[in-house]
């Protein structure tokens, strides 16, 4: 068996469409700020779009979908593991505001 | 030499175990820098999350006009840059070097025409009285601080990209570098506009007046 860098790859088309839905999100993302929606969910659209362009990111521009599956398997759960425990934070960035000194 | 046999055929990788995830150990070695640095962008967003939550006198300094509007073309630019490293990839696998140069001379080009406007809209914030420890909005100087520290980190992964395809892109043209090494490098050069992805939302989406 020998290593090889890729197995398969996509035709220029694929990544043209992959770079127009992109450019598309980016569009919806500017769009959902002056829709007026609430700062929470505008928050939370936000991050599942830029979570949606980071995934179509790595499996088209960085082809992660044409590399063996271990590979994705082996990097990209421990990140996420990483990214949920600090997310158990957020208790202390509230307690940020009990904890100050009064402004004289 | 091709990667392949640069890899596994030549001195003791012959002998060896090939690797389970079958790319090149210089493929993997980037992979593994992305994920570290993939953390690290993870936490200081994080940290900037936290601190904005915990800032009562939290100020929102931007405008559709300039800020946004450069914040997009920065977008675009930065996005077009992955889709013509992607095409220097695909030319530098076929052998065709004219072509290879000339994807990556334009992503080099829209590389340094998005630190241009970046270090534009920087000037901006300056004359306005932003600085790392100032605000004035009179609101917290954390904002300043974050921002700057954050597009900063950023630009300087965009300055060190330009300077790669660079190397790379004058390496390839003297037969040193293969197109291995010019696709490690656009791993890397996708990665940026991947962090770009949350950087553009969470600090300049979710501060517009």
């Amino acid at each position: 068996m020998t290593t090889t860098e890729t197995a398969t790859e996509p035709t220029l088309r694929v990544y043209v469409y992959v770079w127009l839905g992109m450019l598309a999100i980016v569009a919806i993302e500017a769009v959902l700020v002056y829709a007026h929606v609430s700062s929470g969910m505008l928050l939370a659209s936000l991050l599942v779009l830029a979570f949606l362009e980071a995934a179509v990111a790595l499996r088209y521009f960085m082809h992660l979908r044409y590399e063996v599956p271990l590979l994705f398997w082996t990097l990209i759960p421990g990140l996420l593991l990483a990214f949920v425990m600090m997310n158990q934070f957020w208790a202390d960035a509230a307690r940020l505001n009990t904890l100050r000194f009064p402004i004289p | 030499m091709s990667d392949s046999a640069m890899t596994a055929g030549s001195m003791h990788g012959a002998a060896m175990e090939p690797s389970p995830f079958l790319i090149t150990s210089r493929k993997l070695t980037m992979w593994l820098f992305i994920v570290a640095d993939a953390a690290t962008f993870g936490a200081i967003l994080f940290g900037y999350g936290y601190l904005r939550f915990g800032s009562p006198n939290w100020t929102k300094p931007f405008t559709f006009s300039p800020n946004i509007i450069n914040g997009l073309v920065m977008t675009v630019v930065l996005l077009t840059s992955s889709l013509t490293m992607l095409c220097g990839v695909a030319a530098a696998r076929e052998g065709r070097s004219g072509a290879t140069m000339k994807w990556l001379g334009a992503t080099i080009l829209l590389g340094v025409t998005f630190a241009v406007l970046h270090l534009r809209e920087w000037t901006g914030m300056f004359h306005e009285g932003w600085s790392l420890s100032k605000n004035p909005m009179g609101g917290s100087v954390q904002v300043g601080a974050l921002f700057f520290s954050i597009t900063g980190l950023h630009l300087l992964h965009v300055i060190s990209g330009v300077i790669a395809i660079t190397v790379i892109a004058i390496g390839f043209r003297a037969r040193k570098f293969t197109a291995g090494h010019v696709e490690t490098t656009g791993l890397y050069w996708h990665f940026v506009d991947l962090v770009w992805m949350f950087v553009f939302p969470l600090l300049y989406l979710l501060n517009v007046r």
